[in-house]
């Protein structure tokens, strides 16, 4: 099938790729530009794990077409630390052990920094409730939503 | 998955030229949130994906004289931070925030969940509540259609292969302005609804003046029970009318047992989510 050219910025930076009008935005992401720290995980956008921020805003980037992000910004795991400075909810999940397997771990840091934004007093209730689309297999729940907590309650969203 | 060609057409007009000339060989989509599990399950398999998404003339809410107009490109999440809809149509801010995830809700669509045509579609059923009329062109035609006479069937509606929903609209009134939605699931996110229910209602001096009743999952479409709607129009309320209703709503429905719940307990459990919607707006 005739490939088409796209456009976009990744993490900071400016690419051009070539894509089919099947390909899916999470396999160009791992496949092509080798970000493997989005995950593939349902595929039929149930799980959260293959969360981006497009624009800014959480997106399911197994339910988009590689095509329609032509222009636009995207944000992964990869593109949170500055250098080797950790971002503070990158830390918070480090410090609390929100991390077990590790792979809902990506989805629910980029979608954690966006309620963040949002919100940044959130409370418990409001956590949990943000973050309903995101799964955690290994059920880690009571830790990734108190290292989202210590996050909003030192007031480091960014 | 499938292979498909996908064009995103930029005005309305562009998108109605390419519906007149490819019929049923296109979809459109929008959010991609059905359709792309849908190709990839292998339920359908469009030669051509007409992306909407870049048409301007079909986002926005807005007020049209003493009516609302939802364009169909409105997503979930845009409901959900909207004042107007907030402060006038409640009870489709409520549904909003009931709706899949936050993920899904800032790319899925209030047209792309009515065409769906789900018996379960949350945005379909506050909209009944609230007399919402689809306005439809193609090519050949324009019109309006009520949304009550809008669903076929699971996955069917009337609209013709060439048409599309340009526009959602309902009117500013008081009864409008009382309602309450409920939705009865498994858990919280993304659970597709077993039971949900929406209400709305004006009240003077403890009578029911006006009132619609909407519900999903209890019949191949999502219903009004006129039924009990006429039977409550005009009465003084008190708690032997409200015990009544409820017995009427299980009777009015019309379920199926499925993997999600029996027959019997979508009849029993509807009249217990009318009670409860009810009793929070009286």
């Amino acid at each position: 099938m005739k490939k088409i050219e796209i456009e976009f910025t990744i993490n900071g930076k400016k690419r051009k790729i070539f894509v089919k009008p099947n390909d899916l935005l999470i396999n160009i992401i791992r496949n092509d530009l080798y970000l493997t720290g989005s995950k593939y995980g349902c595929g039929i956008g149930e799980c959260g794990a293959c969360t981006v921020l497009l624009n800014g805003e959480p997106v399911l980037s197994c339910l988009t077409l590689a095509l329609t992000i032509d222009g636009k910004e995207i944000t992964t795991i990869e593109g949170l630390a500055k250098g080797d400075e950790l971002h503070p909810m990158q830390k918070a999940f480090l410090k609390n052990g929100a991390v077990q397997c590790g792979f809902c771990t990506p989805g629910m840091i980029l979608t954690a920094t966006v309620l963040l934004r949002e919100n940044s007093n959130a409370t418990e209730d409001e956590i949990r409730d943000y973050m309903r689309g995101n799964l955690c297999r290994c059920t880690g729940y009571v830790q990734i939503v108190k290292a989202i907590e210590e996050c909003a309650s030192e007031g480091k969203t960014s | 998955m499938n292979q498909f060609k996908y064009i995103s057409p930029k005005t309305k007009e562009e998108a109605l030229e390419i519906l007149q000339e490819k019929k049923s060989d296109a979809c459109i989509v929008a959010g991609c949130s059905n359709v792309l599990p849908n190709i990839r399950n292998k339920k359908i398999n469009p030669k051509l994906l007409v992306d909407i998404v870049n048409i301007e003339q079909l986002k926005g809410i807005y007020r049209k004289e003493d009516k609302i107009f939802l364009g169909p490109l409105t997503t979930i999440n845009e409901l959900i931070y909207s004042e107007v809809i907030f402060k006038e149509y409640n009870v489709l801010t409520q549904a909003a925030e009931q709706f899949a995830d936050p993920l899904v809700r800032n790319t899925a669509t209030i047209g792309g969940n009515l065409v769906t045509a789900s018996p379960a579609a949350d945005m379909a059923v506050p909209l009944l509540t609230l007399g919402a009329v689809i306005k439809i062109e193609s090519i050949r035609q324009k019109r309006e259609v009520k949304l009550k006479e809008f669903f076929l069937g699971p996955g069917k509606t009337v609209l013709q292969d060439d048409e599309m929903i340009v526009g959602i609209e309902f009117e500013q009134s008081d009864i409008n302005k009382n309602g309450y939605f409920v939705k009865l699931g498994k858990r919280k996110a993304m659970a597709i609804a077993i039971v949900s229910l929406a209400l709305n209602l004006e009240i003077k001096r403890n009578k029911i003046i006006q009132i619609r009743i909407a519900l999903g999952s209890v019949a191949p479409i999502p219903i009004r029970l006129t039924v009990v709607e006429e039977f409550l129009k005009n009465k003084e309320i008190n708690n032997k009318l409200v015990e009544e209703a409820v017995s009427k709503v299980g009777e009015e429905v019309n379920p199926i047992s499925d993997i999600r719940a029996s027959e019997e307990y979508r009849r029993y459990i509807s009249g217990i989510l009318f009670k409860r919607a009810f009793n929070k707006l009286t």
